[in-house]
């Protein structure tokens, strides 16, 4: 665990990703194309890597913390944390689940925990908190002060809109770090 | 504000032995008293949806069964969903025969239902998409109601029967308004049919109409609902069958399946009036407009009686004095003067200083009685009275009482920005009143908690006095008398604090 | 059809207001209305201490006296929406409705809301109004208790009364005692029992019923995880089992199945069998999925059990159904009964101003026979 703390901040970023310099990322990070992370969002790599996916955005506030329980023993592998693609983490919002799939909502102030699996389509509601170990089955919302679920009758559409937008406006007020991996694959989505 | 969130340390005792801060009570100006909302008569002055503000007349409400036709709210979360435009979805199959080239030529804006809660929409529901953004919802019916309405007409018959028995006096309930004797009896006792009771009931008879007259009985079956034999096999899944609360939304369905569940409407609110019960002058009127927060009448107290606030307080100590400070204000237009009293004092009114003698005598002679100021007896029932609740709170501290008077001036609001200080000139008594600014004043108490007062049991330190204030009834003016004035009295509690260390 | 009574159509453009004011739920709307406008629970939050309290749960007359208070200025200007001074109310009650609760409450609405007429109606009574017949054997099966009262022709058996208090409190009360044990970590609130009862239990057959709690017990159905801020595993046995207190005998060997039998022995002969014919389950318990079901099944093998073979000749048990959901039946009685104008059953304000009491069946000042004597109106 110590050896990953003290590791020098390794981020790579696909091309087509939008990442602000004020972001805090910390560890080793690895961003797919599309993805756009906010000032002041951060994403801290601290017991092992994190592999976010293309198309997320990743609101002011939030954070993605790959980190271990205090009390946790030392793990055997490294845990790396995968986030998929199209998730929305809107301001205020908490991720440390170790494993996130494809168009998952974390509204402001939501709380998910390590051991929670969000397999896709889920949506965490605004600060609703999830700490038990879970898999969140595929098209969930959990929302208000008792953390009610309901299964929904499709998936949220991914934001395609909102990311064209974001990526438009969002180099006009703020300085951005450059991309420093190509894609080998496929070239992003849109 | 601090009135609305702090607990309520200056109570006044109302007319009817309620307690309440001075921002929870109304003055009633035509019987000089005060009221509250316990003992004032309430009454819904308007109807307004809560969503879009909208304001709607009595006659309507009850036509739309007190809902907004146009706000709904969500079945799953309650919270007020939304209208979403969306384009119809794009996997359009033509019908059969059809170009498919003149479906996609015609692209059309859909409207559905969405909660930004929960995120139910009405596609869930399986509700189809409206053209319109206003609306044409399918309206949910109770399945049952034309078998209801049946039985509400056989029972109307059945009960002018029963009228008609009790008005010729051959037949008398033997027990008038008594819960046990049911109107079928009747129908047993005579046996009457259908077309004797339209008969009795002046009716012509109408053959052609008998079969609503006399509803099919309903017919017991052996069988029952029985349990479903999966139950004991197939997993539940939790998250598609409703709460108890999403059920008893719609009480008719009640459905167990929460994709069944259909949106509902949205139910008004109502603003208030208050009235005074014995004069049925209203105290607080509010406007109709649901965007205004203004009213028509408001008959605060705030307005009309001197205001008393505790500044500080010396740690009280059981047996020993303390120095209490409170301040009062005066919130009329008229000088007032303040005194203090011992909570046993009567609590009648004095009148006192009107120009004409004889008329003391005849206001006093109806202030005895009831208000002066009544309106048309025509209109006036016999006020029901309620007994008044016993006050629960004692004080436990004693007060040194002044013997002075306090005298407060008139509300000046150009006063508050002139800081040239007072042009009033008080002959106080510095021991007794410490500070004073426009219609405000300070005065000093000592106050002497009992001795068997502890320190731990967490016991507050009450105190109790009656407030003596002069009060000029304006109202009178508007019927060409002079202006009266009053000492009306009013009874204080006040929670200074905790017991601090022992005697 | 008014109009030979003139003076009452002005009387009758008040709608009149249906109260059916349960131990768990009250039932609220406007006369000659299919739906009650809404069910809400009885309970307010107490202004003083902030809690919320069951009206039910009184202490003495005076703290009712405020609850009711309290509750029903909510009710009728939250949930009814209309003003209380002079308005006509139909209370549903039971028969056996403590007489310190009904005189409370016709004191709150006559001389705290003054309304202008009140009709108390018997929960039972009213109820048949919903079938349009006249012969009944109806069991309210609510939240505190179960009671009984066979009606005849209109006419109500009180003799053979029955009341037990079986409902959902005791099945409340097993689920969180249960649920406790497996979770004493976990905040077991009457409103999540309450929930978890509503949407995983169920009533089981007779047959699976004997063979539980005993060394062939059937496989259980499947567990449910109750998700909320802390998940909870409800176990299959729990779900069964919950409400088997129903049906279990008390000291007395009495329960719900032996509440129907015992009524129909103590009516008079020639009724039995109409009776039998004629059941009518109300109450929010008993829309428990398989309920009615059981009920059938356990009356049929009561009756031909040794206690019950000889008094009783009767084989077929006959259930009808209320066009209406039965947590609301009481309800739609009182609204069907309530959209017909009868003064003479109402008592009116100038009444109880002048006699401050309301008449009571059980009371001898309301059986005298001499009728003159008795209210005019």
């Amino acid at each position: 665990m110590s050896s990953f703390v003290n590791r020098r901040t390794n981020v790579k970023i696909a091309v087509g990703a939008l990442v602000c310099e004020e972001s805090i990322l910390k560890g080793d990070i690895t961003i797919g194309p599309n993805t756009i992370i906010h000032p002041k969002a951060s994403i801290i790599a601290e017991a092992g890597p994190i592999i976010i996916g293309e198309g997320n955005i990743i609101e002011e506030m939030a954070t993605i913390a790959n980190r271990l329980p205090v009390d946790a023993p030392e793990p055997t592998t490294i845990p790396v944390q995968i986030i998929g693609s199209y998730n929305v983490f809107e301001t205020d919002c908490t991720c440390e689940a170790f494993k996130v799939g494809d168009c998952n909502i974390l509204e402001s102030k939501a709380y998910v925990g390590r051991e929670v699996e969000l397999t896709s389509g889920c949506i965490i509601g605004a600060s609703c908190s999830l700490t038990e170990s879970d898999t969140i089955p595929e098209d969930t919302i959990i929302y208000g002060n008792e953390c009610q679920r309901r299964e929904m009758h499709g998936k949220p559409y991914p934001p395609i809109s909102q990311i064209e937008f974001l990526l438009k406006i969002l180099p006009t007020y703020h300085h951005i770090r450059k991309p420093n991996i190509v894609p080998t694959k496929n070239e992003g989505g849109l | 504000m601090s009135y609305l969130n702090q607990p309520d340390y200056v109570c006044y005792v109302c007319n009817c032995g309620s307690l309440k801060p001075i921002s929870k009570i109304y003055f009633c100006r035509h019987c000089s008293k005060i009221r509250c909302g316990y003992c004032v008569c309430q009454e819904v002055d308007s109807h307004y949806c809560p969503n879009c503000m909208e304001n709607l007349p009595s006659s309507e409400v009850r036509l739309k069964k007190n809902k907004c036709s146009n706000c709904f709210k969500c079945p799953c979360c309650f919270q007020t969903l939304s209208t979403r435009a969306g384009h119809v979805p794009l996997r359009v199959v033509p019908a059969d025969g059809e170009d498919s080239k003149d479906v996609k030529t015609t692209p059309k804006k859909v409207y559905y239902l969405s909660c930004s809660l929960c995120r139910w929409t009405s596609r869930d529901a399986g509700i189809p998409d409206q053209s319109m953004a206003t609306g044409g919802w399918p309206e949910q019916e109770n399945p049952h109601t034309s078998r209801i309405n049946t039985l509400i007409d056989y029972h109307k018959i059945l009960a002018s029967i029963e009228k008609q028995q009790s008005e010729r006096k051959k037949f008398r309930p033997k027990h008038p308004y008594m819960q046990i004797i049911y109107l079928f009896s009747f129908q047993a006792m005579f046996r009457i049919t259908s077309a004797m009771v339209r008969k009795h009931i002046g009716h012509p008879a109408k053959p052609t109409n008998e079969s609503t007259d006399q509803p099919s009985p309903a017919v017991a079956s052996t069988e029952v609902e029985e349990l479903p034999t999966d139950i004991f096999t197939e997993p539940v899944e939790i998250t598609k069958i409703t709460t108890l609360e999403q059920r008893l939304q719609q009480p008719d369905v009640q459905t167990e399946n929460v994709n069944e569940l259909r949106p509902q409407h949205r139910q008004l609110l109502v603003r208030r009036s208050q009235r005074c019960r014995v004069c049925e002058h209203n105290l607080c009127k509010p406007d109709f407009c649901s965007q205004s927060a203004k009213f028509k009448i408001q008959l605060a107290a705030f307005y009309h009686v001197p205001e008393v606030r505790i500044v500080t307080c010396e740690p009280l100590r059981p047996g020993k004095s303390s120095e209490l400070l409170l301040k009062f204000c005066n919130p009329t237009q008229h000088q007032t003067q303040v005194v203090l009293l011992p909570l046993d004092t009567p609590m009648t009114p004095i009148l006192t200083l009107v120009d004409e003698k004889e008329e003391v005598k005849q206001d006093n002679a109806q202030q005895g009685s009831e208000s002066p100021n009544l309106l048309p007896s025509i209109v006036r029932q016999v006020p029901v009275v309620e007994e008044t609740k016993s006050i629960k709170i004692t004080a436990n501290a004693d007060v040194v009482l002044p013997q002075n008077c306090l005298i407060l001036p008139r509300r000046d609001d150009a006063a508050e920005y002139d800081d040239t200080g007072d042009t009033h000139n008080f002959q106080d008594d510095p021991k007794f009143v410490i500070w004073r600014k426009g219609n405000k004043a300070v005065i000093k108490l000592h106050v002497i908690p009992h001795e068997n007062l502890e320190e731990n049991n967490n016991q507050p330190v009450v105190i109790g006095f009656v407030m003596q204030y002069r009060y000029v009834n304006t109202i009178t003016t508007l019927e060409h008398k002079a202006p009266q004035k009053l000492d009306l009295k009013v009874k204080l509690y006040l929670t200074i604090g905790n017991i601090v260390g022992s005697a | 059809m008014l109009r030979t009574y003139e003076g009452i159509r002005f009387f009758s453009d008040k709608q009149m207001v249906i109260l059916d004011i349960g131990s768990a739920y009250t039932k609220f709307g406007y006369a000659g209305e299919p739906t009650p406008r809404g069910i809400i629970r009885t309970e307010i939050k107490c202004p003083d201490t902030k809690e919320l309290r069951r009206i039910y749960d009184y202490k003495d007359t005076e703290d009712l006296y405020q609850l009711l208070v309290e509750f029903l200025h909510a009710l009728f200007f939250k949930h009814v929406v209309i003003s209380p001074k002079d308005a006509r109310i139909v209370i549903l009650e039971s028969l056996l409705v403590p007489t310190q609760f009904r005189d409370t409450l016709a004191k709150v609405l006559f001389r705290h809301f003054e309304i202008g007429s009140l009709m108390l109606l018997s929960t039972h009574l009213a109820t048949i109004s919903t079938l349009g017949i006249n012969t009944a054997l109806v069991l309210d099966i609510g939240y505190k208790e179960a009671t009984l009262i066979p009606i005849y022709e209109g006419e109500p058996i009180l003799k053979a009364w029955q009341a037990l208090p079986l409902g959902g409190q005791v099945v409340h009360e097993y689920l969180m005692k249960s649920l406790r044990e497996i979770y004493p970590n976990v905040d077991i609130t009457e409103k999540l029992v309450e929930d978890i009862k509503v949407r995983t239990c169920f009533v089981t057959t007779l047959e699976r019923s004997a063979k539980l709690r005993t060394a062939d017990a059937p496989k259980p159905p499947p567990a449910i995880k109750y998700p909320g801020i802390k998940s909870i595993n409800i176990p299959g046995e729990i779900r069964e089992e919950a409400f088997e207190v129903l049906w279990d005998r008390d000291n007395d060997n009495l329960s719900i199945p032996t509440m129907i039998l015992n009524a129909i022995i103590q009516c008079p002969i020639d009724t039995r069998r109409t009776l039998a014919e004629n059941i009518l389950l109300i109450g929010g318990t008993a829309m428990t999925k398989g309920f009615a079901s059981r009920l059938k099944s356990e009356l049929l093998t009561l009756v031909k059990s040794s206690h019950y073979s000889e008094k009783l000749k009767i084989q077929t048990f006959m259930f009808h159904t209320a066009p209406s959901k039965p947590n609301y039946t009481a309800w739609l009685g009182g609204a069907i009964f309530g959209s017909v104008d009868l003064p003479l059953r109402c008592l009116t304000k100038e009444n109880y101003l002048k006699s401050d009491r309301v008449p009571d069946w059980v009371s001898l000042i309301d059986n005298q026979r001499d009728e003159s004597t008795v209210y005019e109106t």
